[in-house]
């Protein structure tokens, strides 16, 4: 042990009270931050795994041709890119969906995909009717692609399967039409005709848009009861790294000639809210740690004026200006170590406390308690956020004390 | 004895103040402390005593003159090299003990040890140890200083002097906070360790019979030494 650290240490716990004070407002900022950014990234992590596990990493839609005589090539920037989306022609459906799927699962990041034909419609059940958003799926590809197995909460996946006139309803959707898994229901088609299904399952993903709208059909069916020349409207895909999605997604705008967006497009909206919350929890969040080191360094201001004639001692018994100054960075230094120690604790604690709160959010996102998201991360930057505070908290009161005259001092208390 | 010259100052002057207030505080003093021998510097309050001991003492700076330490310049060397030379050649004594409080009578005294860095902990608690026992303290080294009385925070601060076996002593009224019974005592043990273990020692005094008592004694007036007799 360093004499400065010995001294520090020594000087630390005979000032009890003041120390447990600075401690107490680094606990509490580190706790709080830690709390709120699992939270918050808690309900978006939710929202980014709910979605993804319904519409895949990654859709390819409409095949284009670009307007202008250039040859394709990629786009550089956001701007150009917006630029040549605008100077396209459009045609619906996808024509060659497996040749696409096929050349598609050459590239490592896709783990699967599969062919989605999807179409507005009404539905009605008894005397409720609503707007449906049909998706006509091949079950065993979908299946691989999405998590609809694991959405079921009524019902079975079996029945569906078995069964070619059997749907699947998003479960807020099921309650509007007031249908239940054995159920049935009738969809109205383009000519006008009424087709009945059978209600095979209720499924439900947790994003409020999917569930009050979502209705899964065999493809085949979808096919002939919308009318449509193709077999799918897009392909959904399943990516080993979603976060690669941006790229691959336009690669493959340039290889297959289909437009093609990443789920970070798809939800930019949504994704930019979350992090708006985020944001702001950590704004209030590192005020409060803000706050606390303006208490570290008044506690630490004071015990460098109550400490005057001590400084004036060591310095006559040989200690340098940096000992000095290093006892009081060292005062900090444990404030900030035990503060950060103590604060990821009670943080993961409230955490865990918080996860377990009842809560019934029936929105953007569907949940039955708060969410929370275990990410080492916040850890790790409250812990920083707690040390740059406290380093520069007592940055100043150790520059006085190393800066203090010795002399003054001494010959102040002789005569 | 062994009469090896331990400081010497040549000329040394200093101003205090700033100003109208700037105050020539020490005029041309010239001093030598050799080994084994105890100086007393005596004069009226303002006279220069204590302005004196702390430039010696390498706490100040003189704006001229030279302070040499064991054939060694030191009046113009870095704070760092000058607070190395304290830790290892100079050991203090102030009036008022100027102990650390909260820690004990031992802990007090291994401060410069820590410091110095030379000994291992159960060493340097076995110096501590053997110097409060020399000072009459050993039944009392676990006792926070605050908790001792006057004479023996005293000599805590004689053994926290001697911690590092310096080669000069340097002591401000050491006795001014005394009775006479521990002035005497406190005085009579510091005669006796530079006697014995050869070191210098200067004390600034306003007690004639400590001064009488002392090998050399300083009379000092408006920033100079008037007068330097030897016992």
């Amino acid at each position: 042990m360093t004499p400065p650290l010995y001294i520090a240490l020594r000087f630390l716990l005979h000032r009890k009270r003041a120390f447990l004070l600075s401690l107490a407002g680094v606990v509490f900022g580190v706790a709080i931050f830690i709390c709120t950014q699992a939270q918050t990234q808690g309900f978006a992590q939710h929202f980014i795994n709910s979605t993804l596990g319904s519409n895949g990493s990654l859709i390819l839609r409409s095949r284009f041709q670009p307007l202008g005589s250039g040859l394709p090539v990629p786009p550089k920037t956001q701007a150009r890119r917006n630029k040549e989306t605008q100077q396209r022609r459009y045609t619906e459906g996808i024509t060659n969906a497996r040749e696409i799927m096929r050349v598609s699962r050459q590239f490592s990041n896709v783990a699967a995909c599969s062919p989605v034909l999807r179409g507005t419609l009404s539905a009605r059940s008894g005397f409720e009717n609503a707007t449906v958003d049909l998706f006509g799926i091949d079950a065993p590809l979908h299946l691989q692609t999405t998590n609809l197995i694991t959405q079921i909460v009524e019902g079975s996946f079996d029945d569906f399967r078995d069964n070619a006139t059997s749907v699947i309803v998003g479960s807020k959707l099921a309650e509007i039409l007031s249908v239940a898994a054995g159920d049935s229901l009738q969809l109205l088609s383009p000519s006008g005709d009424y087709w009945r299904f059978t209600v095979a399952a209720i499924a439900r993903s947790g994003v409020g848009a999917i569930d009050s709208a979502r209705i899964y059909s065999h493809a085949k069916i979808a096919q002939t009861l919308l009318q449509r020349p193709y077999a799918a409207s897009m392909i959904i895909y399943k990516l080993r790294d979603p976060e690669r999605a941006p790229e691959l997604a336009q690669h493959f705008e340039t290889l297959f000639q289909h437009d093609s967006a990443s789920w970070q497009e798809r939800e930019a909206a949504n994704l930019q809210l979350f992090v708006m919350l985020r944001m702001s929890a950590a704004i209030t969040v590192s005020l409060i740690i803000l706050l606390a080191g303006f208490g570290i360094f008044n506690v630490l201001t004071m015990s460098v004026l109550s400490k005057v004639k001590e400084i004036a001692i060591l310095r006559s018994m040989g200690y340098r200006r940096s000992d000095i100054s290093a006892i009081f960075l060292w005062q900090g230094a444990m404030i900030a170590a035990a503060g950060a120690i103590i604060g990821c604790t009670v943080g993961a604690l409230l955490t865990w406390g918080v996860s377990h709160i009842p809560i019934r959010v029936r929105g953007l996102l569907v949940a039955d308690h708060f969410l929370v998201a275990w990410d080492w991360r916040h850890y790790f930057w409250a812990t920083v956020l707690a040390v740059i505070a406290v380093v520069i908290a007592s940055y100043v009161p150790a520059r006085r004390a190393a800066h203090l005259p010795p002399v003054a001092t001494l010959r102040g208390s002789s005569v | 004895m062994n009469h090896e010259v331990r400081l010497t100052c040549e000329g040394v002057e200093r101003y205090l103040g700033e100003e109208e207030s700037r105050v020539h505080a020490l005029r041309g003093v010239s001093l030598t402390l050799e080994a084994g021998t105890v100086h007393a510097v005596v004069g009226p309050s303002g006279c220069g005593k204590s302005t004196l001991l702390y430039i010696l003492g390498l706490l100040d700076q003189p704006d001229a003159g030279e302070v040499t330490i064991k054939s060694q310049r030191v009046s113009q060397l870095p704070d760092d090299e000058l607070a190395r030379k304290r830790n290892e050649l100079i050991g203090f004594i102030f009036q008022f003990h100027f102990l650390l409080e909260d820690f004990t009578a031992q802990e007090n005294v291994m401060i410069p040890m820590r410091r110095l860095g030379r000994l291992s902990e159960p060493e340097m608690l076995d110096r501590a140890g053997s110097l409060l026992d020399a000072v009459g303290l050993a039944a009392k080294r676990a006792r926070p200083s605050r908790h001792l009385s006057g004479g023996e925070q005293q000599r805590v601060a004689i053994a926290r002097a001697l911690a590092n076996d310096p080669e000069v002593i340097l002591a401000d009224e050491p006795t001014g906070n005394l009775d006479t019974k521990n002035s005497h005592r406190a005085f009579d043990l510091l005669q006796r360790i530079v006697q014995e273990r050869g070191k210098a020692l200067l004390l600034v005094t306003h007690n004639p019979e400590i001064a009488q008592l002392c090998d050399w004694t300083h009379a000092m007036e408006d920033g100079r030494i008037v007068q330097a007799h030897q016992r």
